[in-house]
């Protein structure tokens, strides 16, 4: 049993396993720290991803609809790494694409990125801080109100108390900026 | 440096040239661009043409169309601007004369 995880590529929904993702994460963040010096890099990754994604859907059929690992490995391969054109930075070119599984979520982004905890309203049971903390930490919420539940009646309501003063403490992510700082990774390849 | 290294770092600085070339006969998508490439000296990856062409366009080289396609998503269709057209003028004379300048060095 592998586990399947969904990233948006230019608009559409794609299934892959978890090392499909990893190594997708890691070439795109790759993709990123190399283009963005240039103005409108989001556009080239933009077509980078357009062409990613074309390639997923030649390998989904009626009765398969998750990219396995390798088959991302391949797409990758043909797309060949990301190089900058500008002479000068040439480098020796890496023969395929080189992506030792990174945890995507230090790497994506870029350490630019800033994050920060919030309240995420949006999914959520109460006022929103286990939602914040899934986000931020990349986990899966359910697990974090278990642990708030079983904190509260584990030890003297400590769970409760801490969550009503998160509520206090945390502000709520409204804007674009404010949910993109509160999450661990960037929209395109966030779970869905 | 290997042999194959030298001329590899040749054929990089001639690619944005070479592309200029075939978006300057026809009108052309990105796929079109690998094929045209893909069985010579100058076979490229998407890895690679995306920023280059990324680049040709901030410097207003070429420009491009969105087309509907039969087979899939639409695409995006390149074609030179003036501006291109000048520096591919431009470059086919530099590339004559250094030909005849490469021929004729230590005669």
């Amino acid at each position: 049993m592998n586990k399947v995880i969904t990233v948006s590529l230019n608009g559409n929904a794609y299934q892959m396993d978890e090392d499909g993702y990893n190594t997708l994460a890691a070439y795109l963040s790759r993709a990123e720290t190399k283009l963005r010096g240039s103005a409108d890099h989001r556009e080239v990754i933009a077509d980078l991803e357009r062409s990613i994604a074309d390639k997923c859907a030649n390998f989904l059929r009626p009765h398969k609809n998750v990219v396995s690992g390798a088959e991302i490995t391949q797409i990758l391969n043909e797309m060949g790494p990301v190089q900058t054109p500008e002479v000068g930075s040439i480098e020796s070119e890496p023969s395929k694409a080189e992506a030792p599984p990174l945890r995507s979520e230090t790497v994506i982004g870029g350490s630019s990125r800033r994050r920060r905890l919030y309240r995420i309203r949006e999914g959520s049971k109460w006022a929103g801080v286990c939602t914040g903390m899934a986000a931020f930490t990349d986990m899966d919420v359910s697990i974090i109100r278990v642990m708030f539940v079983l904190a509260t009646f584990c030890a003297a309501f400590f769970g409760l108390l801490v969550y009503i003063v998160l509520i206090f403490v945390l502000p709520v992510a409204y804007t674009e900026s404010e949910v993109a700082a509160a999450h661990s990774r960037p929209p395109e390849l966030r779970h869905t | 440096m290997a042999l194959d290294q030298k001329f590899s770092t040749i054929r990089k600085g001639l690619l944005e040239f070479l592309i200029l070339k075939i978006v300057a006969a026809d009108k052309v998508y990105v796929a079109d661009i690998l094929s045209l490439l893909g069985d010579t000296e100058f076979a490229t990856q998407e890895g690679t043409l995306y920023p280059l062409l990324g680049k040709m366009r901030r410097e207003d080289l070429v420009s491009y169309d969105w087309q509907e396609s039969d087979t899939g998503p639409p695409r995006k269709y390149y074609k030179l601007t003036a501006a291109g057209r000048k520096q591919l003028a431009e470059f086919n004379e530099y590339w004559k004369s250094l030909n005849t300048f490469i021929n004729q060095a230590g005669r």
